[in-house]
Order: C-alpha cells, then structure tokens, then sequence
C-alpha cells in the first residue's frame, strides 16, 4: 500500500517536474511546478517528515508559487521572441548543463545517497509528534542559527522593499487612520444665533 | 503517524471528485447553444478592449514578497508554540530576540509606506 | 470502504448545509430588512434551495472564447477541494474526528493556503479583465489576512500546547464551563481570526473581489451553470469551516458552556457535545450574514491597512503577552 502511493506520487512528481521544463506557456509551468511540490510534501511525509511536508505545502504552494505566478501572468511575456535566442545560445548553453548535470552527479549522485547511506525512516505511532522533536532542538541546540534566519529575513524585507518601492509623486489617496479617527466636531460646526426678525414693510 | 494521514489522502481525492461530479452533471443536463457574441468575454456590453492580460502595479508583487517573509516566521513560530512550556525561560528569550529582529523589519516598512495602499 | 462512507457522512451534511445557509442568508437578511425574503417554493419557501440547485444543473455552461478551457473548468473545483478537504480534522465530538493527526493546526493552515490557487487560475483563465482584476484583489486580500490568521494560530497553540484540534478543545475544559474557554485570554486573538476569516471568505463587507456594483461579481464572472455553483458551494463550505473551527479553537469546541457549574451543569449534562458545537457554529455563521446585511463595503486600502497596520502587530503583541501568561501560569486557563 505505502509502496504503491510512493510509486505514484513519485510518477507524478517526475512527470510534472519534467513539463515544468517543456510546456510552452509559462502559466502552465508555474501550474506543474505547484504539482511538483505538493507531491513532494507527499514524498516527505512518507518519509514521516510531517512538520516538514505540511511546511513545504504552506511555504512553498501557498506563498512562494503566489508570487511566481504574479510574476509570470502579468509580465506579459512575448513568447515568440524569447525563443529566437534559442539557437544562437545553444553552444553556450550545452556546456553549462552538462557542467551542471555533472556536478549533480557528484553532490547527489548513487554515491552519496544510496541506500546503505540513510536508515529507512522509523514508522512512528500516531501520538508522536514531529512538530515537538523539532522544536526541542530548533530553538535550544540550534538557536544561534535560528536567530541568523531572522537576520536573513530582515535583510530579505528591506532588500524588498529597497527594489520594488517606487512612490508616484502625482498619486492621491487618503489615509485610512485619519478618516477613522475622525470625531463628529471636526465635521460639523453647530453654530447658534439668534432669530432674525422678519422685516415688516 | 502514516495511518493518520491516509483519511486525508482519500478525502483529498473525494474532494476534487465532489467538485468534478457537479461540473460533469453540468455539462450533461445543461443546453450547450453557443454563438460567438455570447462566448465573448463580457465587458459591459461594449466589445472586448485589447487583450485582458495586461501589465500591472508592482504593489501587488511586494505584498506577495513580504507576505512569503510572514508566512516563514509564522512556520518558525509553530513549532517553537508547541513546545514553550517544556523550554522555559531560554526558549521565550529566544524566541522574543527573533521577533525583535523581525519588528525592526516590520517598522522599516511601515515608515516607507510599504504597507500604504495608495 | 469505510474511510470513504465516514467521508460521505462529513460532506453530506456539510452540502445541506450549505445549500439551507443559502436560503437563511436571503431569509436573515430579508427580515433585517423588513422583508419576508424567499417563500414561494415549498411551505414557507422551504424548497428554494432545492430549487435554486437544479435550476442551476439546468443553466448553459459558456466556455469564452479566449479562455484557457482546461483551466476554466479545474480552477472550481480546485476551489472546493481544500474547503472540503479540511473538515478530515474537524473534532465534532471526544473521539469523533475522520483524522486525528497531531499537526492538525498546520494541516488547517497549509490547505487555507492552497485556496487561493482556484481563484487566481479562474481569473487568469477567463481571459477578461473584470475577472483578472478580481482575482488580483482577492488574492492578495487573502494572502495579507493569512498572516494574521496565522499569528492567531500561533498563540491558540502557545495556550494549548498542542496542534491537535482534539486537544486544543480539551485544553479548554475546565471547572469553570464557558469562563474556561480561550476566548477570555485570547480575546484579541478570537476576533481577528474571525474577522480574518470574513475577509479570507471573500464576504461582505471585504467582498471588494466580487463587488457586484463595481467589477460586476469579479474573478468568476465568466462562470455560469454548474462552474459557478462550484465556487458558490466553496465559498459557503469556507464560511461553515470558518465558523466551526473558531467554536473549536475559542469557544470550547463541542464542551458544554455550563460544564462545572453547579446545578446548571447537571441540568445540561444530557445534550450530546455534537449539539452544543453545532450551536456555537451557527452562532458564528448567523454573524457573517448579520455582518452582511449591515455593513458597506470597505475600500481596498482600508482592507489592507486593517490587516498589515492592525491585526499583525496586535497578534505581535499578543504573541508576547500569551508567553506571559503561560509562563506565568495564570488561572483559571494556564495554571
């Protein structure tokens, strides 16, 4: 049973990470691309990873996959022109994915990760809790790293803003906090006086 | 832990499955009599202006970038929630560092006006 | 076989309510309105829903020209797969949940933010830029109030130790009945989640992604017939999973209100726990329809100043101040 989800999900895995990279429109790339990861938080959580894999799913599909699909729907990109380059770049292009493919080979290759390498992951009962195994070590033995992720993300915030923030000078708008403070006197003004008298002619 | 999660593998599939039946329903019972005005994208009645998938505010992208910035604190935040009694002291400290450094990312934007809406 | 009949026993239910919110909503509002709303079909318009149902079984699918075909008809069902999806972890009783994982909270968390995808890909398969503009606004609606949501999130767990939805309930249990739930400590907490949850929803008043009178009905104007009774089924099936997972995490889930107090508790001992949970659920879901039925609707920037410049640092803060609490062991909730 477990081996038959396994081989499915990865089939699926594998078939949409390679029209990732064959699909012609790059919306329906991004889509594979959000298959891709999901069925790798399949993969995870078979390997009883379970923080992990509902991670990737929350991270990955639910906040990076936005952004990149933002990116790709409204660049309007021209397709037809993107591909003229195609040929002109191939000899340069060859030896930079053979390099590549190479250096994969040697970092991830049978090697290093076979079988012999990683024990099978043991199967848990249903009361463990892979949320806590993480947290006892995350922020006790590994707290120093933890605080640099947060270094990393200050920088992540301010090097976002520095490079898409551009204010329009000419842009009116209001201000939400102003409009929701506002009490009742500065509006109105009752003004009081005194009856005027009709003339009599 | 395995057994757990097989229930949602199969509502998952009966999820999509309950959404495909209406649809399939749909397409038997329903009349299919198109014509090109009533397959044209609606525009108030007026014809189609250039095409719909146009350029747009960057504003959109910078929500998108800080909100993957939050939802990463938010998954920092999860585990360390689960556990704070048993760490005590030493785990609330850290974990009040952290969120010190990422105010002083979330101040930074409110003085740009990144989170201005204009 | 088993599993598959339990999951009918769920979605069942959780589509007859849908299809009578709908008919209580027209209803609710109706009489807000000194109306009667709905009573032709069936005594007291009773069948209206039934009604409404086949007559949208009955409605000409269009597929516009210049849209994606294959993305137009997946991006609603998309849409309801996670709404549903999610109820495998609701707890309706002690013991009555489809799938009791432990990282249950995450599992809620994660599937709220795949709900976006449907509503992005309709509109960008339409092809129209009523549609487009829509599904713009919406997502990035919904992502800005999935932080606060998950800020709450996060203190609702500091305060039960837990990312069971089973055991964030029992964590409310107490000698105290209602005083005993989350929604005293973590009073802050229980409004911008529900609150997000309106906005999340896309219901009024942050309904600026459909908003009918400006970009006539938004991301799914292009849908009719079956397509669009998908994502009204959705949007429903997220008010009721909204609703229900606030009585969960703050009002004591399927615990009784007078639990512990003497002579009242006895006295309501004998209603099953699966009543007093769905009562506080459509306490919940009456307010979406009040909500409705009296507030105009926000304007964008004002929308995305209450969820970055409000609800995010007050879950900061309440971050904090939960800590102490827990820390400091403080009763009747933590000690």
């Amino acid at each position: 049973m477990e081996l038959f989800i396994f081989y499915a999900f990865a089939a699926v895995m594998i078939g949409s990470a390679l029209a990732v990279i064959t699909v012609r429109n790059p919306v329906i790339a991004v889509l594979f691309l959000v298959l891709t990861f999901f069925t790798s938080a399949a993969i995870w959580m078979l390997m009883e990873a379970e923080f992990l894999a509902l991670t990737l799913i929350l991270v990955y599909v639910g906040a990076v996959m936005v952004l990149f699909l933002f990116v790709v729907m409204m660049l309007d990109i021209n397709i037809s022109v993107l591909r003229e380059g195609f040929v002109k770049n191939l000899y340069v292009g060859i030896p930079v994915a053979l390099i590549i493919v190479a250096e994969l080979i040697t970092v991830v290759g049978v090697k290093n990760f076979g079988f012999e390498k990683f024990a099978a992951p043991v199967p848990h009962g249903p009361d463990y809790s892979n949320t806590k195994e993480i947290g006892r070590v995350l922020y006790t033995d590994y707290v120093y790293a933890f605080e640099l992720a947060a270094v990393v993300l200050l920088v992540a915030i301010i090097a976002a803003i520095a490079l898409t923030m551009r204010r329009r000078p000419d842009s009116k708008y209001q201000d939400p906090a102003k409009q929701v403070l506002v009490q009742r006197k500065d509006r109105i003004r009752m003004v009081r006086m005194a009856a005027e008298k009709k003339k009599s002619d | 832990m395995l057994e757990n999660y097989l229930p949602i593998l199969v509502f998952l599939v009966m999820g999509l499955l309950f959404g495909i039946g209406p649809v399939v329903a749909g397409f038997i019972l329903a009349p299919n009599k198109p014509d090109s005005e009533k397959l044209s994208p609606y525009e108030c009645g007026f014809e189609a202006f250039e095409d719909s998938r146009m350029k747009f505010d960057v504003r959109y992208y910078l929500v998108a970038i800080l909100f993957i910035i939050f939802d990463l604190e938010i998954a920092f935040l999860f585990p360390w929630a689960v556990v704070m009694e048993e760490l005590g002291m030493f785990g609330f400290m850290a974990m009040l560092m952290f969120l010190g450094i990422l105010v002083i990312g979330f101040i930074y934007e409110w003085n740009k006006g990144a989170l201005e809406w204009e | 076989m088993q599993i598959t009949l339990k999951i009918v026993a769920i979605v069942v239910p959780i589509m007859l309510s849908v299809a009578y919110l709908t008919l209580a909503e027209r209803k609710v509002i109706g009489y807000i309105q000194v109306r009667i709303g709905p009573n032709r079909v069936g005594p007291r318009g009773l069948l209206q829903p039934i009604a409404d149902g086949i007559k949208l079984a009955f409605k000409e699918i269009i597929l516009p020209t210049n849209a994606n075909l294959f993305l137009f008809v997946l991006a609603p069902i998309l849409v309801l797969a996670p709404a549903l999806a999610a109820w495998a972890v609701v707890p309706f009783d002690e013991g009555m949940v489809l799938a009791d994982i432990d990282a249950g909270l995450l599992y809620i968390l994660a599937l709220t933010s795949v709900g976006v995808y449907g509503v992005i890909i309709a509109g960008w398969a339409s092809n129209s830029k009523y549609a487009f503009l829509g599904a713009l606004r919406s997502s990035a609606q919904v992502v800005s109030y999935e932080i606060a949501m998950g800020f709450a999130l996060v203190v609702v767990l500091m305060a039960a130790g837990s990312l069971n939805l089973q055991d964030i309930v029992l964590a409310q249990k107490g000698e105290l009945g209602f005083i005993n739930w989350f929604w005293i400590p973590l009073l802050p907490m229980f409004l911008v989640y529900f609150i997000s949850g309106v906005a999340e929803t896309n219901r009024a008043p942050f309904d600026v992604a459909e908003g009918e009178s400006e970009i006539v009905a938004g991301f799914h104007v292009e849908y009719s017939g079956m397509t669009f009774a998908v994502f009204f089924l959705a949007e429903y099936a997220n008010m009721i999973l909204i609703s229900i997972l606030t009585a969960v995490m703050f009002m004591g889930g399927w615990l009784s209100p007078f639990e512990g107090i003497p002579g009242l508790g006895a006295m309501f001992d004998w209603v099953p726990g699966i009543v007093w949970l769905l009562l506080k659920t459509a306490f919940l879901l009456f307010l979406f329809l009040w909500f409705r039925a009296t507030f105009p609707r926000y304007r964008y920037d004002q929308i995305m100043r209450l969820g970055w410049k409000v609800f995010i640092p007050v879950t900061i803060v309440w971050i904090v101040v939960t800590g102490v609490f827990v820390l400091g062991n403080i009763p009747p909730w933590f000690d």
